[in-house]
């Protein structure tokens, strides 16, 4: 479980990224964290595994603060996968980078192989494996830098902007291996731009705005409550923007095109 | 009568020096002037690729084999000089952050016109009128690296229209910026090309935000044209998404009702649209 | 890293010193560190020290030019040390330790005012070759980004299990490795895309390029530079022929 008490928190050059915010992730959830530029996600995402600590507040990771113990030992629990894959990818190989963080954790070497295999396949990088990552294409490079987070199969996974760069394919790809997460009852934590990517996955969605939590709620009612997301700059799905606009309509929006289909078929067939 | 093209590529093929494959192979495309054409395709189809050939980066800063010709207002990229090129073909990129070298927005602006020696006078002009086209006057005297990922774009973009370019091309401009931002400047690409007349090539992933300003969609697979047409005939078909399109899922609803007899494909419709068109037809 | 960037990395202000003619700073800058070459003695040199903070409060960056002399008094420590370990003279010993503070702040005066665009505009004056100005301002303008990068990227790889601080000295050059080569990765792609921006904005179509805006001395400038000459004479004479006081 994660827990956010209040926290505040002021970039060294003075803007405030973090504004008083309480929030609580239980284990299991899928959250997404939506908002525009600057609106501060990045920076609560960091706190999360004490890259950055709160200036007044305290944030907890299964009841333990943050301050009183180590990055590494919190990153055995939560992995983060950032936005740019090229601030982490430094190894000979795929093969190696991958099992980086395995040995930092301290796996054994049989581990270590049979993770990297599991990973390399997950994500179709099988092909690459001898290659050096720097050679791989910009949406290679996101899927490497998720495949190695997944490899030490923490309790929570945080991703920050996974989609940028890839196509509908590896989209889906993505979405379906989220989906995989929640049914293992892993924490998932998204942050991301790509409203039509988070709607289908139905998560519970996570508004901030200037350093504060200024929505929390399931994805059909956050995103159907026009104001917040006006006043927050967040898109509404094209399938909840259908439905509102339909005069008589299901009581929930279509969580995807095949539903929407359904319902369509039902109410206006001659 | 037919419009004079802006761009014509006629059998380009480009390979990366020791690359095992052709990064861009037989490629034709004629844009008319003044259309917005999008660029769509899997990662690492060879967008960027063909987008450096289109302002001479290709072949004059990158080596390789280069085969095919590329023809910007009649005049052949391989055969013009990059400068004389730079003020033909404005270019964008995706990160703000590399484009910008100056440290007010004014003056970044400017940098262009400095460098092929504009006199001091009529540069005045030109800035100012690029900083009100993109509607950042006010930012004139700001440092650009204070300002948000949007603006930083906006300021780059009005560097690049300061040099009046005919065309102007877009790789991938608004990944980094949140979708409020990035429709924002889609808007503004879209007020340009009916202002000023400039015509526009952009890469971009996220289709949804163009689909209603572009004129032409034009889908690359390992190099090679596969689909091109009206954004509605290319999502419509049946290829689009086996090559990585993302069909806006408004447009996929529609694809299903048409086949199933209760919506008309002929044009793509908002989310707005449909709803509307569906109710007046069972009236 | 932090005295890099607390010390010479320009930040806006709207002092009336910002907005002095740069080479007017420059000259202002250049005179006291050359004063504080010219002092026999720490008691003079404590007066252009003074001067420096006053100059400092007028340009409104006592905050930073105080803890720049922080930092820098701890390498200062240091050079005392050494000198006094081998000339066994306090006083000279003291004097070095205390000019290198000088130094450093007499510079750091002129980087924290001085905007890159500014700083163009002086190389320009001295007729450096283009691509030298341009590729001094373009390194200036990018250390703040190289460091935002770097604390990135220690981040992502804290955030893998990596452990900077951990062991001896050796164990920890290596920790460094995960960190410094996508540092370098990411300087070489960064200057790739600046070349090919520059690139497609004529950078280099004409030998004489212009320039949006003239830098003119105002008569303000002038004064300043005059007063600055003035005050400058006056000390380098009384240094010489009337202060010189000695240790007991
Ligand atoms: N290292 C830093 N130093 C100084 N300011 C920072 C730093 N990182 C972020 N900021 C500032 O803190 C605020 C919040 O930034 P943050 O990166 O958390 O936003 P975000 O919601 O992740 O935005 P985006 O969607 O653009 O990634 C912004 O105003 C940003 O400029
Ligand atoms: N400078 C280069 N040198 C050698 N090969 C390159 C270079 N740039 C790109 N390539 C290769 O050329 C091919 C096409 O790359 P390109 O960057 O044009 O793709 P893209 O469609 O823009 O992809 P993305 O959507 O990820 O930006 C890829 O196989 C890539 O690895
Ligand atoms: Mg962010
Ligand atoms: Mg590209």
């Amino acid at each position: 479980m994660i827990e956010f008490q209040d926290v505040t928190f002021v970039h060294q050059n003075g803007v405030k990224a973090l504004d008083g915010v309480t929030l609580k992730i239980e284990s299991g959830e899928t959250v997404a964290l939506v908002g525009e530029n600057g609106a501060g996600k990045t920076t609560l995402v960091k706190h999360v595994t004490g890259l950055l600590k709160p200036a007044s507040g305290r944030v907890l990771v299964d009841g333990q603060d943050t301050k009183a113990t180590s990055t590494a030992r919190l990153s055995r629990k939560v992995g983060v996968a950032f936005q740019n894959p090229d601030h982490q990818l430094f190894s000979e190989s795929v093969e190696e980078e991958m099992s980086f963080a395995l040995r930092n954790f301290g796996f054994p070497p049989e581990v270590v192989r049979n993770r990297v295999a599991w990973g390399l396949e997950l994500f179709g990088l099988e092909e690459y494996r001898k290659s050096s990552p720097l050679v791989l294409s910009g949406g290679e490079k996101k899927r490497l830098t998720l495949a190695c987070i997944l490899a030490w199969d923490p309790d929570v996974v945080i991703l920050d902007e996974p989609t940028v760069g890839q196509d509908s394919l590896q989209k889906e790809r993505l979405a379906g291996t989220i989906k995989l997460l929640k049914s293992a009852e892993k924490t998932v934590v998204v942050v991301s731009h790509d409203i039509e990517f988070l709607w289908p996955i139905q998560p519970r969605v996570v508004v901030m705005k200037a350093g504060k939590v200024v929505g929390d709620g399931p994805a059909p009612r956050i995103m159907q409550d026009e104001a917040l997301l006006a006043s927050a700059r967040v898109a509404q799905p094209q399938l909840v923007e259908f439905h509102r606009s339909l005069s008589s309509k299901p009581l929930e929006p279509f969580a995807d095109a095949l539903e929407a289909r359904r319902w369509v078929e039902g109410a206006f067939r001659p | 009568m037919k419009l004079t093209n802006i761009l014509d590529i006629e059998g380009l093929t480009f390979r990366y020096p020791e690359a095992p494959k052709e990064a861009v192979s037989h490629f034709d495309l004629h844009v008319p002037e003044g259309e917005i054409v999008v660029l769509a395709g899997p990662s690492g189809c060879g967008k960027s690729t063909l987008l450096r050939t289109v302002n001479g980066l290709i072949p004059h800063m990158y080596s390789g084999d280069y085969s095919g010709e590329v023809k910007v207002a009649g005049a052949s990229v391989k055969g013009t000089d990059m400068r004389d090129l730079s003020q033909r073909v404005g270019f964008l990129f995706q990160n703000p952050e590399n484009q910008i070298f100056m440290f007010t927005v004014e003056r970044d602006v400017a940098f262009g016109l400095e460098n092929i020696g504009v006199p001091r006078e009529e540069m005045r002009g030109r800035v100012d009128e690029a900083l009100r086209l993109l509607g950042i006057a006010s930012l004139a005297q700001r440092a650009p690296h204070e300002l948000s990922d949007g603006q930083k774009q906006r300021v780059a973009l009005a560097g690049v229209l300061a040099m009046r370019p005919r065309l102007v091309i877009l790789d991938e401009p608004t990944s980094l910026l949140d979708p409020k931002t990035a429709g924002d400047l889609v808007a503004l690409v879209a007020g340009l090309r009916k202002e000023l007349g400039t015509t526009f090539v952009v890469v971009e992933h996220r289709i949804d935000l163009l689909v209603k300003v572009a004129d032409r969609l034009v889908v690359m697979s390992e190099g090679k044209k596969v689909l091109e047409g009206t954004p509605r005939d290319v999502l419509f078909g049946e290829e689009a998404e086996s090559y990585g399109v993302a069909t806006p899922s408004v447009t996929k609803l529609q694809k299903m009702l048409a086949h199933d007899g209760l919506a008309t494909g002929g044009a793509l419709l908002s989310p707005a649209e449909l709803a509307r068109e569906l109710e007046e037809r069972q009236r | 890293m932090m005295w890099l960037s607390g010390g010479f990395v320009f930040r806006r202000g709207d002092s009336v010193y910002h907005r002095l003619d740069p080479r007017v700073k420059l000259l202002i800058s250049a005179l006291m560190f050359v004063t504080t070459l010219l002092v026999r003695s720490v008691y003079e040199l404590l007066i252009v020290i003074a001067f420096m903070v006053a100059v400092a409060a007028v340009a409104t960056v006592l905050r930073r030019v105080g803890r720049t002399m922080a930092l820098t008094a701890s390498f200062s420590a240091i050079i005392f040390l050494i000198n006094l370990a081998f000339t066994r003279n306090l006083e000279s010993s003291f004097l070095y330790a205390i000019r290198f503070v000088a130094i450093v702040v007499s510079t750091s005066l002129f980087f924290i005012t001085t905007s890159p665009d500014e700083l163009e505009q002086v190389m320009k004056t001295f007729r450096l070759p283009r691509d030298v100005v341009f590729a001094f301002v373009t390194a200036v303008r990018f250390i703040p980004v190289m460091m935002l990068d770097t604390i990135q990227i220690m981040d992502a790889q804290k955030s893998r299990g990596l452990e900077l601080e951990k062991g001896n000295v050796f164990r920890r050059v290596r920790n460094m490795i995960p960190v410094l080569i996508p540092l370098v990765v990411n300087s070489v792609v960064r200057s790739g895309e600046l070349a090919e921006a520059m690139e497609s904005r004529a950078y280099g179509a004409v030998p004489r390029p212009t320039s949006l805006v003239q830098y003119r001395a105002s008569f303000r400038d002038r004064a300043v530079a005059v007063a600055a000459v003035a005050i400058f004479a006056v000390a380098a004479y009384s240094f010489y022929y009337v202060l010189p006081v000695q240790f007991p």
